[in-house]
């Protein structure tokens, strides 16, 4: 590969990315364009290139945004750099998929031939409007038996409103089309404005934590130039680093002399974690500072909280440090340390969203080899004491007493779902059932409605996409934004096991929904708490009245009455194999409670 | 019994003519050519012992003569009197064997003929042990036993003529939907049968066996826990005035001459060599066993090897947790004093406040170093074992 060590003409770089909606082909055509510019050798290859943890490639989902620079020489005989900036494809990092709108001039609209127009590619289409990119249609996977074009052209029109007939026609998996892509960025996609010779201001749009390096900042030169050597001022944080190394993203990164105005690439400033940084501030010199930094600044703040614990109290020295690697590349992250009667030591994290939460799991999990019990999720309530005082509050255990409580108020959303119709009547009554407000449909085209509807979150976290995809056997597409907090009648449900509160199944709950989810939690503790020498009561309750209560007999019987004749050994294992289960077990007023238990009490149940 | 401790020996005849559905144990059907075939690999792994009568891999073999020898399988009462004939004359003169060994035989009602019997007899037999299983048609046809009621008697009334002086018998229990009242018809018919002893085995559902597979289905469910509780206690309490008190968890004799004197090696780690596929041995603090499988126990006598399938080396804390899951299991409770390592007073120290915890609930009583299950402990012996800590037996790593 050619070094490029200088400066692209700000007239030969695009900025783009490609917006669409969830499984509509975006990995597959980010890894065909890589391909066809040569970015990468085939014998390197690997399907989703760009989504480099495991979790992404599984659920060919992008969680983590990654940049990467393409050059590549058009039918018109120039040379182009084409920074392709991916953007996460779900709803909890929206707002890193507004940092990379922000560093693009335009966009490819993927439309998956056979699908049509899905919630997200309208979501993400208003939000390319916002930052004023420039969008090419592209009807994606036309090889399918099932595609139609025609109708996917209809969609683009009337519920897009970009022209149908601008659309580039492609198939990413059969590498049908590439080329009239990559023409395509090149002749309808706008170069870059911008001064080198400005005062520097470029965007930080994503970080990576490289082990050897510290964190590599990615960013969007707006005006000016980069370059080793200089001093840094990160306008928000207002804290001041030198350049190390500057370059582009070509999968690997490749050193160049310089960053300047309309150029995309890494910074390297000897910095040690990706918390002295914030995604979206502004860089600028040191010496002579711009004037203002550029907009996009928002603090990313969790809306999701559940406590993580180690199964094994042994492994919390691992995962504190899981989590402060973890947290190294994930700036939204929040974690801080919690502990419970029930489960020890663990912490208290904030998340984005649930897939976010997932994910952290997910990565403790495989990353980490971490066996770990979450609490259930919460968000954070906004609590008015009777003093006056204003409390935020998203873990249980720290719910006021009560009488203190003057007023509290909770996060809402805007849900917005799309579905064939036939499936309004069954997702209007989920919606009503999660204390759904203003709930409304329209159709998109015929046989194809968006609803929207006003949903508290805490509703949204307790089942709602379990239950959504089974009320429309999967067709249904969820999609949210925050929107605001409002008035609600909340209690805290405590759990209690002969008598004594299992901590870390207290939640707070909406009083309607207060005695529907203690009873399940009794139900699930009754099915997987085995029986034991004495009885065990397990009741929800609201402070001192119980509200849901099921009871375990004590067993009388645990012996097997069989002939082992000489093979004793097997019979020993079996004991020890329970003397060991039963070291693992948490034990509450003198009640064994297995790992078991709280998981099934904890997990919902498509993930069981 | 102190003129019993020497070691003993088991010998596994794989052979049933039916195999029973809920049966995990090494058998298999087959005709009279696999008899032959077995008896001659059996008396290859018999001649494969050394000198001592025990295997090569025994170091410090025990010096003390055979006093048990227990046919089990299997049916072994398929064998052919000659068959019998030839094993006991291969143990007899490669193995130290006491001239008054204690001979036991497991038997298919059907096959105790007053014929057999009396041969079996005459060979020396003392004990014979019928598999009945039980006096119902229903319960009889639901286990996929071959015999009926009326044979299972006729077998039990031939085996006291010829002279046992043990005649033993099978039941099962804890059939689905088996009321006490039906369980206790089963024990009445069983006690006017008037054997010596009774061993009565709660029906266990094993994965891979027939049953397991119709309980995997949802065909089949093992009794509820009470209702097993219920039928325990009930076999206890009604056997006991019957004139049957029970020994351990499964087994019932009519005084304590009538004990199983094999079966209590095994629960007071005893030596003992066991023949035959899937037969297990223990002995100097190691335990090995044979192939289930009869052509994996085969192959190796045919390549002139002892069929080993594998061995564990008991460690101290290996060896006290059997002690004290086996000893539970009995009236006699568990002596702290003897238990192997010499721990137990440490062992009884570290778990006064469980002990006392378990006298208060009436679950077991002391007897100085001696802890002894009450019939409420006895029903839940697991628990009992696991609840102790055997720490101190742990060594520390220096």
């Amino acid at each position: 590969m050619v070094a490029h060590r200088g400066t692209p003409s700000v007239e030969s770089i695009r900025n783009f990315c490609i917006i669409a909606h969830i499984d509509h082909g975006k990995s597959t055509l980010a890894d065909r364009l890589i391909q066809s510019c040569g970015a990468v050798e085939d014998r390197e290859f690997r399907d989703q290139i760009l989504d480099s943890m495991d979790i992404e490639r599984e659920r060919g989902i992008t969680i983590k945004s990654n940049t990467v620079t393409l050059l590549y020489e058009a039918q018109d005989g120039n040379r182009y750099t084409l920074n392709l900036i991916d953007t996460p494809g779900h709803v909890d990092f929206s707002h890193e998929v507004r940092r990379s709108l922000m560093s693009c001039e335009g966009a490819l609209l993927l439309v998956d031939a056979s699908q049509g127009v899905e919630a997200q590619t309208v979501a993400n289409l208003y939000l390319a409007l916002e930052y004023d990119l420039e969008l090419v249609p592209v009807i994606n996977k036309i090889d399918l038996p099932s595609a139609d074009i025609e109708r996917a052209r209809e969609e683009i029109s009337e519920d897009l409103g970009l022209d149908p007939y601008e659309a580039v026609l492609c198939s990413a998996k059969q590498g049908i089309g590439i080329e009239d892509v990559l023409e395509a960025v090149v002749h309808k996609l706008p170069p870059p404005i911008g001064d080198p010779e400005a005062k520097l201001q470029a965007l930080i749009f994503d970080a990576q934590y490289d082990p050897y390096r510290g964190v590599v900042m990615i960013c969007r030169v707006k005006d000016g130039r980069l370059r080793p050597g200089q001093r840094i001022r990160l306008m928000h944080s207002d804290k001041e680093f030198e350049v190390e190394e500057v370059g582009q993203l070509q999968l690997r990164r490749v050193e160049t002399d310089e960053l300047s105005a309309g150029s995309v690439g890494y910074v390297i400033a000897g910095i040690k974690t990706v918390r002295d940084i914030a995604i979206g501030d502004t860089i600028t010199e040191a010496r002579s500072p711009a004037e203002e930094p550029l907009p996009g600044y928002k603090e990313a703040k969790p809306v999701v909280f559940s406590s993580i614990y180690p199964m094994s109290t042994d492994d919390y020295e691992d995962l504190t440090t899981a989590l402060d690697k973890l947290a190294l590349n994930d700036a939204a992250l929040t974690y801080e340390k919690d502990s419970s009667v029930a489960l020890g030591f663990g912490f208290r994290c904030g998340f984005l969203g649930l897939l976010h939460l997932d994910v952290v799991q997910e990565r403790l999990k495989r990353e980490y080899g971490l066996s770990l019990i979450l609490s259930a999720p919460s968000v954070r309530y906004e609590i008015t004491l009777q003093s006056g005082e204003q409390i935020a509050v998203d873990n249980p255990t720290l719910y006021p007493d009560p009488s203190q409580i003057q007023s509290a108020t909770e996060p809402y959303i805007k849900a917005s779902i799309m579905m064939p119709e036939r499936y309004i009547g069954v997702v209007m009554e989920l919606c009503r059932e999660k204390r759904g407000l203003n709930t409304t449909f329209n159709y998109l085209s015929v046989g194809r409605v968006e609803l929207t509807s006003e949903l508290p979150l805490a509703e949204v976290l307790f089942d709602f996409y379990d239950k959504l995809k089974t009320v429309t056997q999967g067709y249904g597409s969820f999609d949210y934004e925050m929107l605001d907090y409002r008035p609600t009648d909340l209690v805290k449900v405590d759990i209690l096991v002969n008598g004594e509160p299992v901590d870390a199944l207290s939640q707070l709950v909406h009083r309607d929904m207060s005695r529907a989810r203690a009873v399940r939690y009794c139900e699930r503790l009754e099915e997987t708490i085995p029986r034991q020498q004495f009885k065990i009561a397990i009741q929800g309750a609201i402070g001192g009245q119980i509200i849901a209560r099921s009871t375990i007999n004590a067993y009388r019987k645990d012996v097997t009455a069989k002939c082992y004749g000489g093979d004793i050994t097997r019979k020993r294992k079996l004991l020890e194999k329970q003397r060991e289960g039963k070291k693992r077990m948490k034990v509450v007023g003198a009640v064994e409670i297995p790992q078991a238990a709280f998981m099934a009490v904890l997990t919902s149940d498509s993930q069981k | 019994m102190s003129e019993f401790d020497g070691p003993g020996l088991y010998i596994h005849v794989p052979f049933c003519t039916h195999i029973c559905p809920y049966c995990d144990f090494s058998v298999l059907t087959g005709d009279r050519s696999w008899q032959t075939r077995y008896l001659r690999h059996l008396l290859l792994e018999i001649e494969l012992l050394t000198d001592s009568g025990w295997p090569e891999q025994v170091r410090e073999p025990p010096s003390e003569a055979f006093d048990t020898i227990y046919f089990g399988g299997g049916t072994p009462s398929m064998l052919q009197p000659g068959h019998l004939e030839s094993i006991l004359e291969a143990v007899r003169a490669k193995m130290h064997v006491r001239k008054d060994a204690w001979l036991f035989l497991e038997a298919n009602p059907e096959d105790v003929t007053l014929k057999a019997a009396t041969t079996w007899r005459q060979m020396g037999f003392r004990t014979i042990s019928l598999g009945v299983q039980s006096f119902a048609e229903d319960n009889l046809a639901f286990l996929g036993r071959q015999h009926s009621p009326r044979a299972a008697r006729r077998g039990l009334d031939n085996a006291l003529a010829a002279g046992f002086d043990t005649v033993a018998m099978d039941l099962i229990y804890g059939i689905p939907d088996q009321s006490p009242r039906a369980w206790q018809n089963d024990l009445d018919e069983a006690l006017a049968a008037g054997p010596h002893h009774l061993s009565c085995y709660q029906l266990t559902v094993h994965p891979r066996t027939p049953f397991g597979f119709r309980q995997l289905r949802g065909e089949l469910m093992e009794m509820d826990n009470d209702d097993q509780a219920e039928l325990f206690m009930l076999t206890h309490r009604h056997l006991a005035v019957g004139g049957m008190p029970g020994y351990e968890i499964s087994n019932f004799a009519a005084g304590p001459q009538h004990r199983s004197l094999h079966n209590q090696k095994y629960w007071s780690h005893s030596p003992y060599l066991g023949l035959g596929p899937s037969a297990h041995s223990f002995a100097g603090g190691r335990r090995w066993w044979n192939p289930r499988k009869i052509k994996a126990w085969m192959a190796p006598l045919d390549a002139g090897r002892p069929p080993l399938d594998s061995a564990e080396e008991l460690g101290l804390e290996s060896l006290v947790l059997e002690s004290l899951m086996l000893g539970l299991r009995t009236y006699a409770g568990v002596d702290f004093d003897n238990l192997p390592g010499g721990l137990g007073p440490t062992l009884w120290r570290d778990n006064r406040a469980t002990i006392d915890e378990l006298v208060k609930r009436g679950l077991a009583t002391v007897d100085r170093s001696r802890l002894r299950p009450t019939l409420g402990g006895l029903a839940i012996a697991d628990t009992v074992a696991r609840s102790l800590d055997l720490g101190c037996l742990r060594k520390e790593p220096p």
